[in-house]
């Protein structure tokens, strides 16, 4: 169980991290972009090599439209992406120094209670999403410069909201078992592999 | 119970949480989810909130730069520019006492410079510099304070994630902040590198000798950090310049980064997909102590808590410097127990309007009027403010300008068409150290000399001087007991070090970061040098 959560965050971090490297990719490529069309201009200004620096500006070198946009809707996947992995190593800031003086008991029903109202507030976020969501595809709200329906950043988000709520509530559930039975399922500190 | 009141429990409460090792994030957004409910009577409003916030906070375009500095961040770490900074600055600096140690300070900064984490930077730089000291015979708990020090630079020099988020909060130009934040981190370098020479002076047998390397040598290894010193001038500079935003800035670092790992063999597919789980786990946890900062803040705001406080200081009579003293003591304590980003995110939205509404003085009108007087008249044709501020001792002194003034007075007339002898009422008004007339603001076309105006500089320069200060406690914190994380992260990397010995070495660095925010404190101008307004 524990295999195939760890399994699929990690693919969604990865998924994430090819979309952060094809944002950067594009970001590059729209900074160059706009930097050769500014040269090209300034060359048909100063009459230098005009005819090229026209056919260049005719062939499409210029700044992109909507770079701004696509990244937003880009970096809302990549965050969500990389939540999963996230919560399922246990990355997330803790302050640790006094819980470390309590005894293992208590610091098991902590986990519990933390792991549960994780669990409620990611499967909260979740479904507020999805809500979203639905009234961004009902009211057909489109963006300014290439008019795409917002509704599909939402939508791609969704993937890594709905993995992070699935994994925070079976770590919820693994806490729980542990706090009333006193097992111990999993290590306390997931993030020591790391 | 008021509003107010609720605002004010979520303190303790949210601290309580906080303690019991709840997630910063969580606990941050729960107390913000439950106050939200008291306070708006029902779950409509957060949870209505709730269906595009998280999206909203999450689909940035300026927090996109933080996913792409700690990728970045990391392409440095696989670069193996390390190993060649370290080189570079061990071949000029290892044969002196301690040189080994000032080398490993002098790497870090040059890595903090294509690296914005703390963490990271103490990390990597410990993997490179650790054996090297132990080979010259420096001491274990010296050798690990050093490098967690220099650690704490990449925080502190250019680029910075704690930098980035700071500006987004305070909603001031990252670009005048990274620049703002350059003069103090190379204090802060050659802060360490003092300490570390006092030390060997107090503890001789802490550090052992190594040969003076020859001049050729260092050239040559200092050639080899080439990429390190493109990639920081491509970002730092290009955004500073004004070629692109923070955002593009940090795409151009990443890919400048990527490739240099790429090209020396670091960037292999595994370690590619290694560094995004690195980077997804980092960001997701920033990610989430901004949401629950935002919806935590979301609530206070309608509690007007914050404004409660700053109103309440800002009668308080106390002066702005003294509770400029308080905050910071506030930052060195809660830096001992936890990180400089979620304390950051936490108490920035409540000290900030608190630290805006103060007066530092460092703008008056009279300088705005200085300045701008300045700037419209070296707009005439040849004329230089070195011919301006000239003009104005001639005025000062009561004496008659020469011939060259005279026709540069001229030219200025000329320029404004203004009414003969209005130019000379300026310079003589401006030498004499009044404010102009309503008359001379219209005939030199000044606009934006009002109260509004001059309050909007001061702000801004409060907020430049007050981050670069806060930047500097709540790194402190890094190194610091009980719970510094650079400690731990280079103590764990020296297993036959005790933890004991790096915290007692690791206080003559604290001792030089302290002197150091004093410095700042007492000298703004420092901080502010190059800002312009």
């Amino acid at each position: 169980m524990h295999r195939v959560f760890l399994i699929l965050s990690r693919i969604m971090a990865i998924a994430g991290g090819v979309m952060l490297a094809a944002l950067i990719l594009l970001t590059v490529y729209s900074v160059l972009a706009r930097a050769l069309d500014r040269l090209f201009h300034a060359m048909i200004g100063a009459d230098m090599a005009p005819g090229l620096a026209r056919w260049m500006i005719d062939a499409g070198v210029g700044p992109l439209l909507g770079t701004y946009e696509v990244l937003e809707a880009g970096i809302a996947f990549v965050i969500f992406a990389f939540l999963p992995i996230c919560q399922i190593t246990g990355g997330h800031a803790t302050v640790d120094i006094f819980t470390a003086q309590m005894s293992e008991g208590a610091n098991r029903v902590l986990r519990g209670v933390t792991e549960v109202i994780f669990a409620a507030v990611l499967v909260l976020i979740a479904v507020q999403l999805y809500g979203g969501m639905m009234s961004k595809l009902n009211s057909g709200q489109v963006t300014l410069e290439l008019a795409f329906p917002v509704w599909w950043s939402y939508a791609i988000s969704l993937l890594g909201a709905v993995l992070a709520a699935l994994v925070a509530v079976y770590l919820a559930c693994v806490r729980a078992v542990e706090m009333v039975t006193g097992r111990v399922v999993l290590p306390a500190d997931l993030g020591a592999e790391h | 119970m008021s509003d107010q009141l609720i605002g004010i429990l979520s303190f303790p409460v949210l601290l309580t949480m906080i303690f019991l090792r709840v997630p910063i994030g969580l606990s941050m957004f729960v107390t913000g989810l439950i106050g939200l409910i008291l306070v708006t009577d029902g779950t409509q409003v957060p949870f209505g909130r709730l269906k595009s916030e998280t999206f909203t906070t999450f689909s940035s375009y300026s927090l996109s730069i933080i996913p792409m500095f700690l990728l970045m961040g990391h392409f440095a770490t696989l670069g193996g520019m390390s190993q060649a900074l370290f080189k570079a600055a061990e071949s000029f600096l290892g044969h002196r006492k301690g040189g080994v140690a000032m080398a490993a300070v002098g790497a870090c900064a040059g890595f903090g410079a294509i690296c914005g984490s703390s963490l990271a930077t103490a990390a990597t730089m410990g993997r490179v510099a650790l054996p090297e000291l132990r080979r010259y015979g420096y001491d274990g708990g010296f050798s690990t304070a050093a490098l967690a020090a220099g650690g704490t630079l990449g925080i502190l020099i250019p680029p910075s994630i704690v930098l980035v988020i700071y500006a987004i909060l305070t909603e001031q130009n990252i670009a005048k902040l990274f620049l703002a934040a350059f003069i103090p981190g190379i204090i802060a370098a050659l802060g360490y590198v003092l300490a570390i020479s006092i030390y060997v002076r107090i503890y001789p047998d802490s550090a052992g000798l190594r040969a003076r390397v020859p001049y050729g040598a260092r050239f040559a290894a200092l050639v080899k950090i080439w990429p390190v010193m493109l990639v920081f001038l491509a970002v730092v500079g290009g955004i500073y310049a004004g070629w692109f935003t923070p955002t593009e800035g940090a795409a151009v670092g990443a890919l400048g980064t990527g490739l240099i790992a790429w090209g020396n063999g670091g960037l292999t597919r595994a370690s590619l997909a290694d560094s995004f789980i690195v980077t997804a786990r980092s960001t997701a946890m920033i990610f989430f102590i901004i949401l629950g900062a935002a919806f935590y803040n979301g609530f206070l705001a309608l509690t007007q808590v914050p404004q409660g406080i700053a109103e309440w200081v800002g009668t308080s009579g106390f002066s702005p410097y003294m509770i400029l003293i308080l905050i910071l003591v506030f930052y060195l304590i809660l830096g001992c127990f936890m990180d400089s980003l979620s304390m950051i995110l936490l108490t920035i939205p409540i000290f900030w309007p608190v630290m805006q509404g103060l007066d530092f003085g460092f703008v008056s009108m009279l300088d705005l009027h200085m300045a701008r007087a300045w700037e419209a008249m070296a707009a005439a044709p040849d004329i230089t403010p070195r011919v301006l501020d000239g003009l104005r001792e001639v005025f000062a002194s009561g004496g008659v300008p020469d011939t060259a003034q005279a026709s540069a007075v001229a030219a200025i007339q000329t320029h404004f068409e203004a009414e003969p002898g209005m130019i000379e009422s300026v310079f003589q008004t401006l030498a004499a150290g009044e404010e102009l007339t309503r008359d001379q603001i219209r005939a030199l076309e000044l606009r934006r000399l009002n109260q509004g105006a001059l309050n909007g500089i001061n702000s801004e320069l409060i907020a430049i001087w007050f981050g670069i200060l806060v930047l500097i406690v709540v790194e402190v914190g890094l190194i610091t007991p009980p719970v510094g994380m650079n400690l731990f992260i280079i103590n764990a990397m020296e297993k036959t070090t005790k933890l004991t010995d790096t915290y007692k070495a690791v206080m003559f660095f604290v001792a030089s970061d302290l002197a150091r925010v004093v410095l700042l404190m007492v000298f703004p101008v420092i901080t502010l040098m190059f800002i312009t307004w």
